[in-house]
């Protein structure tokens, strides 16, 4: 690999994010194309970035601080892989479901997934299954994922299920659901594509089911 | 203003309790006095001023020379190590230090559970890991008894100084042995003028309850003196047996026992590093048994400490330490209310890692467990700073009300250095615990223990000294025939 890609992995690893940006114009400069600046620097730098998170050696700020980085690499990039149609790993939108006014953890999974690449629509708390219907069917989302931190709210996750099949969008959209009390046995039980049970894990099951799609 | 909290000492006593515990054991060995199974100690004490009868072996020591030697004793002093980064410097108000429970004669078998007799083998392993264990600060000998009794001491010091490069906490059988320990230490320091200057190693000496100083207790506090070697003066009167029933009668005879320790110690080697070490057991009434686990202890020992600050010494507390079988939930409970007590008492050193039942027993999961409670202990005395950075009024602003601190940069500034970081408490989900096998925190620290004894490779003696040592050894135990 070359050496600015090896550098530019390591300022994402850092969190150096105008580092990222200098260095993305520079490979660009250098002939490098922009889908593999995006796959060999900074989508495998965040690769790498994942694998010490999930190993416990970095911290949630830490991975936040190495996406911010890498948001501002593909800003230079966006334009050109716009030609290509790369540009997005995917659209997710999120909210924390009716009832619900919790929404620390389903903040920190929208960081994470937008870290990640994907596009995130975040319709914040109370979102009622009227509300996730709309928004799934007006960007055409790929994944839809709710959140609940209560036994007495977590069944609207089952309302909005249901709301998507009477709106003849449950086949074309991925449900994952999480939350303190949530399990993956409720998950299959309400007719959820996935549960995660962590941030982390939010991020991989994502790109899961955007490539079960 | 930039300042660190406060130090949370916990106080039983208060400073008029102090003055008369400290006036009743001037008192008690004025008018009562200690017997000194020792000649040379009779005779010593009473060329200082003390009354002594010979016939009783009874020495009553007036006050001003309690007084006198008080005046001498350090403040201070370091726990050296072979590795001068392990160094413990026992400081007034400093951090506090740890280390296992001695003396250990049985353990768990970390592959069966089987509660069985410590060998040989399983010394050489344990030394491994408490080298390896970070929150174990140093160490002391557990014995195998498939060694030989007579000279086990200087084997199990010769093993250590193997097996770590951690200070090295002794138990000497008799006061020959007891010597030719100090003169392998001084082989390891490079000289006697080194070890001197930079003891890495020392000792615990008990009076026995109640007022009873052997000839091997005044061997050692005279022979420390002379060495420079630390000595803890462990005073432990077992409440309703060898102590009053009281806890107040405990502390009292505990003190005066220090005291009289003090005036051998300081009288011949002014200046000799001690620290109270004031460990007041208790009867267990139902079945005679002396408790190490019982809540009492804590509040009795907390006493304790406050009269060791008021004589400006480092002290010694029980700290992770259990009436318990095995590892398990009583163990684990009464540990960590102890070493929080003695921790939050102001202890510079917290006794007791990896040891259970009387004293007897050691385990490899407990040690693990144990270092993990006083990581907790350490950061729990240690406070936090405050100051205007910290107390992040500006962040607070920017982030405003309903937003949240997780991506600023004031979080990512402070991530790391604010909390301890455990390595045994679960905290991640239910799915993934399940999947990686539903383990408990002692399945954990089985884990651990496997693990290190697998890859850790202990700091070795430099070859000229492991030479010298074993040259030395084996002439020691011949000599300890005669």
């Amino acid at each position: 690999m070359s050496d600015i890609l090896v550098q530019m992995q390591k300022d994402l690893y850092a969190g150096n994010f105008s580092e990222v940006e200098t260095a993305t114009k520079t490979a660009l400069d250098l002939g490098m194309s922009a889908p593999e600046i995006l796959n060999d620097g900074l989508i495998a730098g965040m690769d790498i970035v994942g694998r010490d998170f999930r190993a416990g050696d970095l911290f949630i700020p830490e991975v936040l601080m190495s996406a911010k980085a890498m948001h501002a690499g593909l800003e230079v990039l966006r334009p050109l892989l716009a030609e290509s149609g790369a540009a997005s790993q995917g659209k997710i939108v999120i909210g924390t479901v009716a009832g619900d006014l919790h929404d620390i953890g389903k903040n920190l999974v929208g960081m994470m997934l937008e870290g990640a690449g994907f596009e995130i629509i975040d319709l914040g708390t109370n979102v009622t299954p009227e509300q996730f219907v709309q928004a799934v069917s007006e960007n055409v989302a790929d994944v839809v994922g709710m959140s609940a931190l209560l036994t007495t709210t977590m069944l609207s996750m089952k309302s909005t299920i249901e709301a998507l099949q009477d709106a003849g969008l449950r086949d074309k959209v991925k449900v994952m659901v999480g939350g303190a009390p949530v399990t993956s046995k409720f998950a299959e039980d309400i007719g959820a594509d996935r549960y995660a049970p962590d941030a982390g894990a939010a991020v991989d099951t994502a790109r899961e089911l955007v490539a079960l799609k | 203003m930039t300042s660190k909290t406060l130090k949370p000492y916990l106080k039983y006593l208060s400073d008029s309790h102090i003055e008369e515990i400290h006036d009743g054991s001037l008192d008690l060995l004025e008018n009562t006095g200690i017997m000194v199974d020792h000649q040379e100690g009779l005779e010593f004490l009473e060329k200082h001023g003390a009354k002594v009868d010979f016939q009783t072996k009874r020495a009553r020591i007036p006050r001003q020379l309690v007084r006198r030697a008080l005046e001498t004793v350090p403040d201070r002093f370091t726990l050296a190590a072979r590795n001068p980064e392990k160094d413990c410097p026992l400081i007034p108000g400093g951090r506090p230090y740890s280390r296992n429970g001695g003396g250990a004669d049985f353990t768990i078998d970390l592959e069966t559970g089987e509660f069985r007799p410590l060998l040989h083998a399983d010394v050489k392993d344990y030394y491994k890991l408490m080298d390896a264990l970070d929150g174990i600060s140093f160490i002391a000998p557990v014995f195998g008894q498939d060694m030989p009794v007579l000279g086990r001491d200087i084997l199990m010091l010769r093993e250590a100084f193997g097996h770590t490069d951690k200070h090295i906490h002794l138990r000497a059988f008799t006061g020959e042995s007891l010597k030719l320990m100090f003169e392998m230490a001084v082989i390891v320091a490079g000289g006697k003028k080194e070890l001197k200057e930079r003891p890495i190693v020392s000792l615990l000496e008990a009076p026995i309850s109640p007022l009873k100083f052997l000839d091997v207790t005044v061997d050692a506090l005279w022979l420390c003196g002379e060495y420079g070697i630390p000595l803890d003066v462990c005073v432990m009167p077992i409440a309703g047996g060898t102590g009053p029933m009281t806890m107040a009668g405990n502390i009292q005879l505990l003190n005066t026992e220090f005291l009289a320790g003090v005036v051998i110690s300081q009288l011949a080697n002014p200046g000799a590093p001690l620290q109270y070490a004031p460990r007041p057991m208790a009867m267990d009434m139902r079945t005679g048994f002396s408790l190490a686990g019982s809540v009492e202890l804590g509040i009795m020992a907390t006493a304790g400490a406050q009269m060791a600050h008021f004589y400006k010494v480092p002290v010694s507390l029980h700290g992770p330490w259990s009436d318990s079988m095995t590892h398990d939930g009583q163990s684990i409970l009464e540990r960590m209310y102890m070493n929080m007590m003695a921790a939050l008492a102001g202890a510079n050193v917290l006794v007791g890692a990896g040891m259970m039942q009387q004293s007897l027993v050691i385990s490899h999961e407990q040690l693990v467990i144990d270092s993990e409670i006083n990581h907790i202990a350490f950061r729990s005395v240690e406070g936090f700073e405050v100051n205007a950075e910290r107390l992040a009024r500006e962040v607070i602003d920017r982030v405003g009300p309903g937003g949240n601190f997780v991506a600023d940069p004031h979080t990512y500034k402070f991530l790391r250095g604010e909390r301890f970081e455990p390595t045994l408490q679960y905290r991640n989900s239910r799915e993934a615990w399940e999947e990686t096998g539903s383990k408990t925190m002692v399945d954990r620290a089985k884990e651990k223990a496997l693990a290190i004894l697998e890859e850790h490779q202990p700091n070795p003696l430099p070859e000229d000294i492991r030479k010298e040592l074993d040259e030395f050894v084996p002439k020691a135990l011949k000599s300890l025939e005669k």
